[in-house]
């Protein structure tokens, strides 16, 4: 009998594994011999490309093999012209009359030369597509796509489009093909609009999905902006954006991606890049304090003008009152007019200032660092439809962990200092129900208490020369110490000078500008 | 033909039906030697599926006392006028000319996509021989409408059915199934004990709709259905979720007549012979060899062991027939629901019915031409119900009004029919084993279970069905199955290495 099945053991597998691996160890160190040696002698040639092709096609990692391609594609590329001008010559040294049937001769010689120089692109591009076939992940393939394609003049984005779609649809999470969607959706001028569809789509079919959240979140302020700036987005889209990103919250609370994307909705919609804007300043005729709304690493490179008085004064000589940056002082002689009026200007950022009551010398400015955003009817509403949900929903699951915190951050949305006190329960049962994070509960109870009490602040009786808390209450740390500086008196809980010793922030009387 | 045939069998199978089929390819795989007859000139029995043509034919066949397929009868319902209104129309006669494009099931299934038979196939390495469609969508009735009822995390997020509140309601109830039984002591499922899994989902809070959601499409329960009973078919339907498409079930394309076949080619593989139209005319037990000789067209054969199908003469005789399942099987030019539920035409819904009462259920499988199973512009509709009385179209009337009363799909043709089974084993075969005809069930479990006890008994030593090796794996006898040769790379690499080889020659590489 021939032919008879026969099963091969895992052992017997496992040893014809391990020679077939010995041979692939030898096939590829053979392989990168021969390349370095043909590197070293310079020869960038079709052979180049082809040995690479093969240890690339099986592990697209090697970035110097990625190099080597380069260097060959530049080498032909500089050889395709060199052999261009060499046509070109001698057509110039022809009689006039001849020039149009030589332009036209040039015309295809060009042509021919181009198509040339672009099938060395779409060799370069089909490795890509195979090596990331390999390994969807590969940082050099995707980088190798990119720099052909700004080699190309003729480069095909649309197609590149059409590649992102076939992609995503195998991994709708891989944040490489994301991240090579915004750059070729860029160049090939795709709308906004049918980016967000598409994003819609993703997200419709597995909203676990960062990536695609995030993108949505780079469309949508540029397709519908917001007029005052201090939301994310027109009201009305953030209103059904709003309600998306819920429905998935409460589909799958464990699913982290939707409850980011939501607190980024529920915020100011700032930038990180944005300037420092004003946030305390005073002034008296010794010098100025100022304090930033976020670190600032010189402020000499803001320009800085006190206006008043009939004059425009430039402060300069600043000194850093804080390691961060986050406030200044300036050690400069004025000459102050109680009569008049003064504002401070901060690069294109201008505020009005108030004269200090009493009988003392000096103005001051001060903006509280939760200022309340603007909130139509219909957005109110909805937040209030979702609180509500939220509400309904901690009824059943009493020590849900994203509900407690979302239905927090929906209250302060909605009035900050009205819902001040069940905002901070909310916190301290999630200290409770998600002790991990302990830390960042209080942290963040600790920010929004000081953003209601500098809020109310200027309610106060003393303001801005005194800057009271009450000892009852509690307080893990002081953020937003900046502002304070320019109190002359802080009065802060006794648990929590005692926890701050050294780091209690300097009062504006502290700072003795006068010496 | 047959004088070709070897005389002696360690096991004959007659009937080709699923079940049958199981064990032939079991018995092969095992290396025992295996003949599979059926008197029927196709495979699959009542287990397979017919073109137009052929399923009119088989309606049309005269009953015999042991024929499963019994009560049958069609009507085509095309007028006149319709021919005129439009040129798309369809009617008997543009039907019939596409018979050979149909694939009609007399017992359709749905595969759980993790349940018995999808596990059986890639055990058994079968599933290389069968393509799947994933169902489109469970649907349930509510308030008179077809809805399709979310089943995977993507389709709660997105149906527009449910509020938020209900969203995350379902979610908590479907994972809180999904996790029971891993923690015993879970003191909220310890009182249902011995209660109804409606008492349960009762308690749980739910709305009046995710308790239909869950009741009749999810856990597929009726209101008396036990806690334990519910909870675990609730685990069976999420444990198939998220493996192959959004539901949790797959239909074999060009119809479930295919899986026999598939085990059958397993069976022939492994040396097993096949004969269409082929009967048996007797059997006999010899008590000296304690082997069967079976006649079949004039020829003895000697086997060790002989597994049938209930409706094969002479093995059933004197068996009692009964009606088992009630089937309706419609073809229509329009599909059932709206159009959310058929995009781009349609692919696989599966609903299942209840009556008033809640007492009784039914199962409709609609199916488009992605099925493979018809043309396209058609749907199929199978509807299966366990069976009351001889007459199928009375035992589905309740559910037919259902579906057909307010929705009026443009139906042409509309058959109804009996699955019939054995009431009581033939005293006269104790030694012959007979397999179950086709149960009431959405799956093959059953089935299967039936398949694995008549080999477990035939040979009590072997493996049911091990993973059949795919064609790199098998070597050729007389060869070192360890020597591994140039050959064995790819090609290219093989080139490769032949490139290299000359040019490492002059160069050291060192190991």
């Amino acid at each position: 009998m021939h032919g008879r099945v026969k099963v091969r053991t895992t052992e017997e597998e496992r040893e014809r594994k391990k020679k077939e691996q010995a041979l692939k160890v030898r096939a590829y160190r053979a392989a990168m011999g021969r390349i370095q040696k043909k590197r070293d002698a310079g020869e960038l040639d079709n052979e180049m490309l082809s040995l690479t092709v093969q240890i690339l096609l099986r592990n697209p990692d090697v970035s110097t093999l990625w190099n080597i391609r380069r260097e060959c594609v530049l080498e032909k590329l500089s050889r395709l012209k060199e052999e261009e001008t060499a046509c070109e010559t001698p057509g110039e040294e022809k009689p006039e009359e001849e020039n149009q049937t030589v332009e036209d001769k040039t015309g295809e010689e060009k042509a021919a030369a181009e198509d040339k120089s672009h099938s060395i692109f779409t060799c370069e591009l089909d490795l890509t597509e195979q090596c990331l076939m390999v390994n969807p992940k590969s940082y050099n393939a995707w980088h190798h796509r990119c720099w052909t394609l700004e080699q190309n003049p003729r480069a095909d984005w649309q197609r590149e489009v059409q590649l992102c779609n076939k992609y995503l649809k195998f991994d709708e999470r891989n944040f490489h093909t994301w991240d090579y969607r915004r750059y070729v959706t860029g160049k090939a001028m795709v709308p906004a609009a049918q980016e967000l569809d598409f994003c819609t789509e993703k997200i419709r079919v597995n909203f676990s999905n960062y990536s695609s959240w995030h993108h949505r979140s780079l469309l949508l302020p540029e397709l519908y902006p917001n007029q005052q700036r201090d939301r994310p987005m027109s009201e009305e889209k953030l209103q059904k954006e709003l309600e998306m990103v819920l429905t998935a919250a409460f589909t799958d609370p464990n699913d982290s991606s939707a409850w980011f994307y939501q607190r980024w909705l529920l915020g100011s919609g700032a930038q990180l890049d944005r300037a420092p804007r004003i946030a305390a300043f005073r002034l008296e005729s010794h010098g100025a304090i100022l304090a930033l709304d976020k670190p600032y690493p010189d402020i000499t490179q803001l320009k800085t003008e006190l206006v008043g008085g009939g004059q425009t004064i430039l402060l300069e000589s600043w000194l850093p009152v804080d390691k961060r940056g986050t406030s200044w002082k300036c050690q400069q002689n004025f000459d102050y007019q109680r009569k008049s009026t003064y504002s401070l200007r901060l690069s294109d950022q201008k505020v009005d200032l108030l004269p200090l009551s009493g009988s003392e010398n000096g103005a001051y400015y001060f903006a509280p660092p939760h200022g309340t955003a603007s909130c139509s009817k219909d957005l109110l509403a909805e937040l209030q439809t979702q609180l509500q949900s939220c509400l309904d929903l901690l009824e059943f699951e009493p020590d849900s962990k994203w509900t407690l915190l979302t239905s927090a951050l929906l209250m302060r949305a909605i009035d900050f200092s009205a819902n001040h006190e069940t905002s901070l329960a909310h916190l301290a049962k999630l200290e409770k129900v998600d002790s991990l994070r302990e830390g960042y509960y209080k942290d963040l109870a600790a920010r929004w208490t000081l953003e209601w009490e500098l809020a109310k602040w200027p309610q106060s009786a003393d303001f801005p020369k005194r800057f009271d808390i009450a000892d009852d209450v509690l307080l893990e740390s002081l953020p937003y110490d900046q502002y304070l500086v320019i109190a002359d008196e802080i009065t802060l809980p006794n648990k929590l000078r005692d926890k701050l010793g050294e780091s209690v922030p300097k009062t504006f009387a502290d700072l003795k500008l006068q010496s | 033909m047959l004088d070709d045939l070897p005389e002696q069998f360690d096991l004959v199978v007659i009937g080709t039906g699923f079940t049958e089929s199981c064990i032939a390819a079991a018995g092969s795989r095992v290396g025992k030697s295996v003949l599979h007859l059926d008197s029927n000139e196709y495979y699959g029995d009542v287990w397979s599926s017919f073109t137009m043509d052929a399923l009119c034919a088989r309606l049309d066949q005269e009953v015999e006392t042991h024929s499963a397929l019994r009560n049958a009868r069609y009507t085509w319902h095309t007028t006149e006028k319709e021919s005129e209104t439009d040129a798309q129309s369809w009617n008997r006669d543009s039907v019939l000319a596409k018979s050979r494009r149909f694939s009609l099931d007399l017992c359709p299934r749905i595969l759980y996509a993790a349940g018995e038979l999808v596990q059986l196939l890639i055990k058994s390495n079968i599933c290389r021989y069968a393509e799947f469609r994933a169902v489109d969508h469970v649907c349930m009735r509510h308030n008179g409408e077809i809805v399709s009822v979310p089943c995977s995390r993507s389709d709660v997020f997105n149906t527009k059915t449910l509020t938020i509140v209900e969203k995350r309601l379902l979610m908590k109830f479907l994972t809180a199934c999904n996790d029971y039984g891993e923690d015993k002591c879970n003191e909220d499922s310890l009182e249902f004990r011995g209660r109804t899994f409606l008492e349960y989902l009762q308690a749980q809070r739910v709305t009046e709709k995710i308790s239909s959601c869950v009741m009749q499409a999810i856990a597929m329960c009726g209101p008396s259905t036990s806690f334990e009973e519910g909870m675990q078919r609730t685990q069976r339907f999420l444990g198939s979720l998220g493996r192959y498409g959004n539901t949790p079930f797959l239909f074999p394309m060009y119809g479930c007549g295919e899986l026999p076949q598939c085990f059958c080619r397993l069976c022939a593989v492994y040396g097993g012979i096949y004969c269409l139209k082929r009967a048996v005319d007797d059997i006999a037990l010899d008590f000296n060899s304690n082997e069967f000789l079976l006649s079949s067209a004039g020829k003895t054969l000697r086997a060790k062991n002989v597994v049938s199908a209930p409706g094969y003469p002479p093995v059933s005789k004197g068996i009692e027939l009964k009606p088992h399942i009630s089937r309706g099987l419609f073809i229509s030019s329009s599909p059932l629901g709206n159009e959310e539920l058929n995009k781009g035409g349609g692919g696989v819904n599966l609903l299942r019915l209840l009556d008033d009462e809640g007492g009784r259920e039914a199962f409709l499988m609609q199916l488009s031409h992605y099925t493979g199973a018809c043309p396209d512009g058609l749907y199929i509709f199978h509807l299966t119900t366990p069976a009351l009385s001889q007459d199928p179209a009375s035992d589905l009337a309740v559910f037919t009004s259902q579906l057909f009363d307010q929705s009026d799909p443009q139906i042409i043709f509309s058959s109804y029919f009996t699955i019939a089974a054995q009431t009581s084993k033939s005293p006269a075969a104790e030694h012959i084993y007979y397999t179950d005809p086709p149960t009431y069930e959405l799956d093959y479990d059953a089935a299967i279970a039936n398949a694995r006890d008549i080999f477990g008994k035939l040979f009590p030593e072997a493996d049911f069905l091990p993973r059949a090796p795919d064609p790199e794996e098998i070597v050729v006898d007389g060869e070192d199955p360890s020597a591994l040769n140039e050959h064995s790379l790819p090609e290219d690499l093989r080139a490769q290495l032949h490139d290299m080889q000359q040019a490492t020659q002059e160069m050291d590489i060192q190991e």
